[in-house]
């Protein structure tokens, strides 16, 4: 979600619907149109969760599953992949990824897992510029870009178990001290992992531990 | 879903444990079914192998 972040911040509207539009939903059906694609932060957060993901894994906003594919094969692990959107969970069962349909944490139990990875929505978004479908849904953040960040660190300690770790992708964008002030309210301490930088923000993979 | 999703998953309402109704399965997995919570009983549907368990109203929102 980089290099054009601007522009999506801004003018997401033309963004999520005509250019995804069309070729695409030809060439790949119609699931891609409404689902986000692998793309630099997808990159980053699995390079993190391969190196640091263990036991039972839950990828949160799994979207393409592509993320949770890499985990799956690279390390052997079981992971389960979950999306607000049944498009994105459609195409994470096709890569052969444990798809669920989910709000994210909510229907999952205390410490069942022990790796939560997430690449939240995190562009920050003006309310009158929101464009309502599935793809904004994947991309906005809310007004202060935190508004699925927030909701995630309050309940992920609730779903995990001792000794887990939350991998969790931070943009620039998004006000990375703010992401650190809601962790450290969360009771975690956070590592970075892999951090890379972009023209228009960087992008970093932190590890969260309990504190 | 295979069966094993059943030691993660639990109703998004109330976190009770859920009861699994098989429809259709094959080898591997279950393709279609029921999940109901066994607290406040509310379903949550499985249809081709993925459970949907967004909370009723947020079901109806996403479908819409």
């Amino acid at each position: 979600m980089t290099g054009d972040g601007d522009e999506r911040g801004g003018g997401g509207a033309e963004r999520g619907g005509a250019e995804r539009g069309g070729g695409l939903a030809e060439r790949r059906g119609v699931d891609d149109v409404v689902v986000y694609q692998p793309a630099e932060d997808s990159g980053l957060l699995a390079e993190a969760a391969v190196a640091e993901a263990h036991g039972r894994v839950l990828e949160v906003g799994t979207g393409s599953g592509w993320v949770a594919e890499r985990v799956a094969t690279e390390r052997d692990l079981d992971v389960v992949g979950s999306d607000l959107n049944p498009h994105a969970a459609r195409e994470a069962r096709e890569r052969g990824v444990e798809a669920v349909v989910a709000d994210l944490l909510s229907p999952f139990r205390a410490d069942a897992f022990d790796a939560v990875c997430f690449n939240p929505p995190y562009l920050p978004t003006d309310p009158d510029n929101e464009w309502g479908d599935w793809m904004e849904r994947a991309l906005s953040g809310g007004e202060s870009g935190r508004e699925l960040i927030e909701p995630f660190l309050a309940d992920v300690d609730r779903v995990l178990a001792p000794d887990g770790v939350v991998l969790l992708l931070v943009s620039s964008l998004t006000g990375y001290d703010e992401v650190l002030d809601l962790i450290d309210e969360a009771g975690f301490a956070a590592d970075p992992v892999v951090e890379e930088s972009f023209p228009f923000e960087t992008l970093t993979v932190l590890a969260l531990r309990r504190a | 879903m295979k069966e094993s999703l059943m030691d993660v998953i639990c109703c998004p309402l109330d976190k009770a444990p859920l009861e699994l109704d098989v429809d259709d399965a094959d080898d591997e997995e279950v393709l279609a079914g029921t999940l109901t919570c066994t607290e406040c009983g509310e379903t949550y549907p499985i249809e081709d192998g993925i459970p949907n368990l967004l909370p009723p109203d947020m079901r109806e929102e996403a479908a819409a």
